[in-house]
């Protein structure tokens, strides 16, 4: 996973994410959405024939003064929460 | 933000599951189906060395069918995605060469199907030949995917209404999936897919139960569902993980 | 030519099945659809593997 930031403000913030696909881009934009003060996340992708680029792009916007990228990392700590979570409820019930 | 998950087991067997969850959301159940299917390494044999072949079919055309037997994927952390195993195969005809004629040079990765012929081999025909098997994704090549006709599908709930009026002729009503029905779940091929079978003579609702997914797994002889299910829901942590560390920096 | 190891559509391994629907239902006088259900081959895709296949080898063999 290479993250480069393409660009940045108080607010908003774009990473390109490196090597990863909708599998995990997908979730991590639900996750983001939940989060409380972000009032816009998406991720843009291209197919490899559009000429465009291919790696996905992370956009996220926050409200109330929050860095985008805490609320990014915030989101990660969700997604690997989520995880345990799920693993521990399908162990259980297996 | 803590979550509450509930797993139901539907069906249960070792290659083939269905399972429901609740309180996931629709992009977590896509995140879990698709790392299922090309996010979780197996083994499969890769490159392969001719000795001999008098067959009817070409090197590569006897290489493809290798590659396609599924072969027993070890448990996590025993291989990385460089380690090889060898397999070799030799037999001479009249015969024909199995899947199970594979000898690996390791316990843990076997042929998972043992039936499967690779080529018929008639008087005079030998194939012999030594095979590497690598560990890989089945975002790389469907080899290597251990997930089969992986999908979900929403819980939905039926509310049984009034009698249909009475000259008025019913309509089939074709669900399929599995039905909730006062907590209790019911798989629809136990009505044949019909609501009309199971609540004759009355008006029927469906709907969808809200973050509530049955997913229906299979895997190709890799592994167990559990083993690919708790695979799979590794990587997205492991991906979780790299990025937490990974914006901290 | 040999029966695919796998169905193209959806992955599952039918080429496990393959010598005992020959056995039962082309050699024998089973109906098709019952030995396909029998040996757990469900989806119409994998079982369209099965019932379209001919072997092929004895065929190309004399020319080898």
């Amino acid at each position: 996973m290479e993250l480069r930031v393409t660009e940045s403000s108080d607010d908003e913030l774009s990473i390109e994410i490196g090597g990863e696909d909708h599998t995990f881009m997908n979730v991590l934009k639900g996750a983001l959405l939940e989060h409380d003060d972000v009032s816009a996340a998406t991720y843009d992708m291209n197919p490899e024939q559009s000429g465009g680029q291919t790696e996905p792009i992370l956009t996220i916007k926050t409200e109330g003064g929050v860095d985008p990228l805490d609320a990014l990392e915030e989101a990660a700590v969700n997604v690997r929460e989520k995880t345990t979570a799920f693993r521990e409820a399908f162990e259980a019930a297996a | 933000m803590t979550e509450e998950y509930d797993v139901e087991f539907v069906e249960r067997e070792d290659r083939k599951a269905r399972f429901l969850v609740r309180g996931v959301t629709p992009a977590f159940a896509n995140g879990i189906r698709r790392a299922m299917i090309a996010d979780v390494p197996t083994m499969a044999i890769d490159t392969v060395r001719f000795v001999e072949n008098s067959s009817v079919m070409f090197d590569e055309q006897l290489a493809l069918r290798l590659g396609l037997v599924p072969l027993t994927t070890p448990p996590e952390g025993e291989f990385t995605e460089d380690d090889t195993v060898t397999l070799s195969i030799d037999v001479e005809g009249p015969a024909t060469a199995y899947s199970g004629d594979l000898v690996s040079s390791d316990d843990l990765v076997q042929p998972a199907d043992e039936n499967v012929p690779i080529i018929e081999l008639k008087d005079d025909q030998r194939l012999e030949a030594e095979a590497d098997a690598v560990l890989n994704r089945g975002k790389d090549h469907a080899k290597h995917q251990g997930g089969v006709a992986v999908g979900y599908r929403h819980l939905q709930r039926v509310e049984v209404g009034d009698d249909v009026p009475e000259f008025e002729e019913q309509e089939r009503r074709i669900v399929r999936g599995v039905i909730e029905e006062d907590g209790e779940l019911v798989p629809t091929s136990e009505f044949d897919h019909d609501l009309t079978n199971r609540y004759p003579g009355k008006e029927v609702r469906v709907e969808d139960v809200p973050n509530a997914f049955v997913f229906h797994v299979e895997t190709d002889g890799s592994f167990t569902v559990d083993e690919l299910v708790t695979r799979a829901v590794d990587s997205i942590e492991a991906r979780a993980i790299e990025l937490e560390e990974a914006v901290q920096l | 030519m040999m029966v695919p190891v796998r169905c193209f559509t959806c992955g599952n391994v039918v080429g496990e099945h393959w010598e005992e629907f020959k056995a039962r239902a082309r050699d024998g006088d089973e109906d098709p659809a019952e030995v396909l259900d029998d040996l757990g081959v469900e989806r119409y895709c994998c079982r369209r593997m099965l019932v379209s296949h001919t072997d092929l080898v004895d065929v190309v063999s004399p020319y080898q």
